[in-house]
């Protein structure tokens, strides 16, 4: 992807004396405005099809809802742009759902200890950006391929998260935590303000920067980079410990939203690293951005939310849902294809 | 059920007891399933919307129970609404939340873990749906259609003491306590063996998970045999649900440990099959009737939207299957 992205401006300067110009401004205008266009197509059909799809109340629980896979799906995109985004050498962060279990079971387990809630989510942040940190050594010191060491430290987070939990569902509530589960007079839960807070505060460092700048820089042109005089190493470490800092926030999401440490954390590995591979249709160079991969997991959301609104048997959903991010993803890559 | 006359007789008693247990539960069975049956012409659900939502599809008793829920709403005229959340915390909670975004006509929860379901039961109630469960026992539950688990746990545990003549370790699966009929079961166990100084109960106690159960019940036998290797040094391995049990079992006969027994609790087909085999060292089962829940829970939401009030719990009965009255059990069930 990383190399696409490379050629894109001297595509553009390409297309000045041929005469598949407008053709390529076409493609390329659908390619800019296609995944945008069909998120509204796909809202539009629930909106007159799903009988109260359209509600403010649940708008604001599909918000919620995606509020944990979309935590972690932008702490995966900082690490995607920093690291670059090829899937085999690039950046990827594999213990982003493991992390996300193992904080979660801290918060669970000291609440049970009597800690209050302040001390409780120092420590679950703490435990989140340990585990970053983890990873930043493992890849920036220690050289291993980001996949590898970051599937290897996935391995030890939820190793620990089972010592920690004997893989039980340990129970939690606190008055923070039923703050956070709770909903607005309009019926909108705090976890979609939480979300859209969360995306707008990471958006804002990520694309309107220097430091967002510069970690695009590292990930799409290393040598440029490094003759820049750009801290290569610092800036990739950087991205892994925030991107381990998000898994320490979706911890504290998800004992809100589940009242407690439940078991199966690592399922949400796959989806969380499909909506973060998904975002990039969302960005008009087809690169990992913050505000591509929160719609990237609305989308996903919503999908989910009117089939069920629709009374698709659930059996279906799944395979539907994989069926549609195909059809978006090949619909988009054969654009991009054109256009170089 | 006759729990309270049971409790005033000796140790020999219990254990004579325990061996026609299989056949009380299966005659109780029988009757009261005609007698659900047969109030249920007058029912119906004409233009009502019933929610179904499942934790999960993937076990025989889940899916059964689903699958004739739905069958029951449409039967009795009405629209299912039905989510299966596959075992996901998060996508159950998820569906709840939608299903109270859409105001159906009542919800019904099968099975969950208590915790992380009933805050957003508590929010289907407030908002005016009607909620009831099958298998967990929520405050926020009209009715909860259940097999007696009491009734389960205590003939499990007296077959079990029975079958070791009353003394000896066994080996205990105790991973979802946090699920309402597994803890009821468990603590059944619990207060039958406090009668029986010689029988132990060895710790720690394992935890069967979800998923690859199968897979993690054989490992985990097989290494605890490892560490128990003379014969009659374990008597019975005992799990709250039969799918530890299968594992289990299978481990036994890889190892050649059939002397050993295993107890569960559910009906699988799978696992009546090997209380069949002679050979096999799965001793007893306690088979629910899955379907029937089901359909009586769906019948309760009936009888409720009539304006009828219901009881607290329904209990379906259960047969335990075990060696001898096997055959007559999986008959009963029709799934011989």
């Amino acid at each position: 992807m990383s190399v696409d992205i490379q050629f894109a401006p001297a595509a553009d300067l390409a297309t000045k004396e041929t005469p598949i110009r407008s053709a390529g401004n076409v493609a390329a205008t659908a390619l800019r405005f296609g995944s945008l266009i069909a998120f509204a197509v796909i809202l539009a059909v629930f909106s007159l099809t799903a009988p109260y799809f359209l509600s403010i109340g649940n708008i604001g629980n599909v918000l919620g809802q995606s509020a944990i896979s979309g935590v972690l799906a932008i702490g995966l995109t900082v690490v995607l742009i920093a690291g670059g985004a090829n899937v085999v050498t690039g950046g990827i962060d594999l213990s982003l759902a493991a992390n996300m279990g193992l904080s979660a079971a801290v918060y669970a387990s000291l609440l049970q200890l009597g800690y209050g809630d302040p001390v409780v989510i120092v420590a679950t942040l703490l435990v989140g950006l340990a585990i970053g940190a983890v990873n930043a050594a493992a890849v920036v010191l220690a050289g291993i391929v980001p996949l590898l060491a970051t599937l290897a430290v996935m391995n030890i987070v939820a190793g620990l998260e089972l010592v920690l939990t004997q893989n039980t569902v340990l129970p939690a509530s606190s008055d923070f935590l039923t703050a956070l589960s709770a909903s607005d007079g309009f019926g909108i839960p705090v976890l979609a303000y939480v979300l859209l807070g969360f995306a707008a505060v990471a958006a804002v460092i990520v694309q309107n920067t220097p430091l967002g700048l510069r970690l695009y820089a590292v990930g799409e042109f290393p040598d440029a980079a490094r003759a820049a005089g750009l801290p290569l190493k610092r800036l990739l470490a950087g991205a892994f410990v925030a991107s381990g800092l998000c898994g320490g926030i979706a911890g504290i999401l998800s004992v809100s939203y589940l009242s407690g440490s439940t078991t199966g954390s690592g399922e949400m590995l796959l989806p969380v690293v499909i909506t973060a591979l998904l975002g990039s249709v969302f960005s008009r160079r087809l690169v990992p951005t913050i505000t591509g991969t929160l719609l990237s997991a609305l989308l996903v959301g919503f999908l989910v939310n009117g089939f069920q609104l629709l009374n698709l048997p659930s059996t279906l959903v799944s395979g539907i849902q994989g069926l549609l991010i195909l059809i978006v993803v090949s619909a988009t890559t054969l654009l991009r294809k054109r256009e170089i | 059920m006759n729990h309270d006359q049971k409790s005033g007789f000796g140790r020999r008693e219990i254990l004579k007891l325990a061996a026609v247990a299989g056949a009380t539960f299966a005659g109780t069975g029988v009757f009261a399933g005609q007698s659900a049956a047969a109030d249920d012409d007058s029912l119906s659900l004409k233009g009502k919307r019933i929610a179904i939502s499942a934790t999960g599809t993937d076990h025989y008793f889940d899916l059964q129970a689903y699958n004739a829920q739905i069958a029951e709403v449409k039967r009795l005229g009405g629209e299912p609404i039905a989510v299966d959340a596959g075992r996901n915390d998060g996508k159950l909670v998820a569906q709840l939340q939608t299903l109270i975004a859409q105001k159906p006509d009542a919800i019904v929860q099968i099975l969950g873990t208590l915790s992380v379901i009933d805050p957003w039961l508590k929010k289907a109630r407030d908002a005016g749906i009607p909620v009831l469960t099958v298998d967990v026992g929520s405050t926020n539950s009209i009715n909860n259609t259940t097999s007696d688990n009491w009734g389960i746990g205590k003939d499990l545990a007296l077959q079990l003491v029975s079958d070791i003549g009353g003394e000896g370790n066994i080996v205990v699966f105790n991973g979802f306590y946090g699920v309402t009929p597994c803890a009821i079961r468990y603590d059944q166990l619990v207060n039958v063996v406090k009668y029986f100084p010689k029988v132990k109960i060895i710790q720690p106690e394992l935890r069967d998970v979800i998923p690859n159960t199968v897979q993690d019940a054989f490992t985990q036998i097989t290494a605890i045999l490892n560490k128990y290797p003379e014969k009659g040094s374990i008597k019975a391995i005992w799990s709250a649900w039969d799918i530890p049990q299968l594992g289990a079992t299978q481990a036994l006969a890889a190892a050649g440990r059939t002397e050993i027994r295993t107890y569960g609790v559910d009906g699988s087909p799978e696992v009546l099959q090997l209380v069949a085999d002679p050979n096999s060292p799965a001793g007893a089962d306690a088979a629910q009737q899955p379907a029937e829940i089901g359909r009586t829970a769906i019948r309760n939401v009936a009888k409720l939207l009539a304006g009828q009030t219901l009881p607290r719990e329904t209990y379906v009965p259960a047969l335990l299957a075990n060696k001898t009255n096997v055959a007559e059990v999986t008959k009963k069930l029709g799934i011989g």
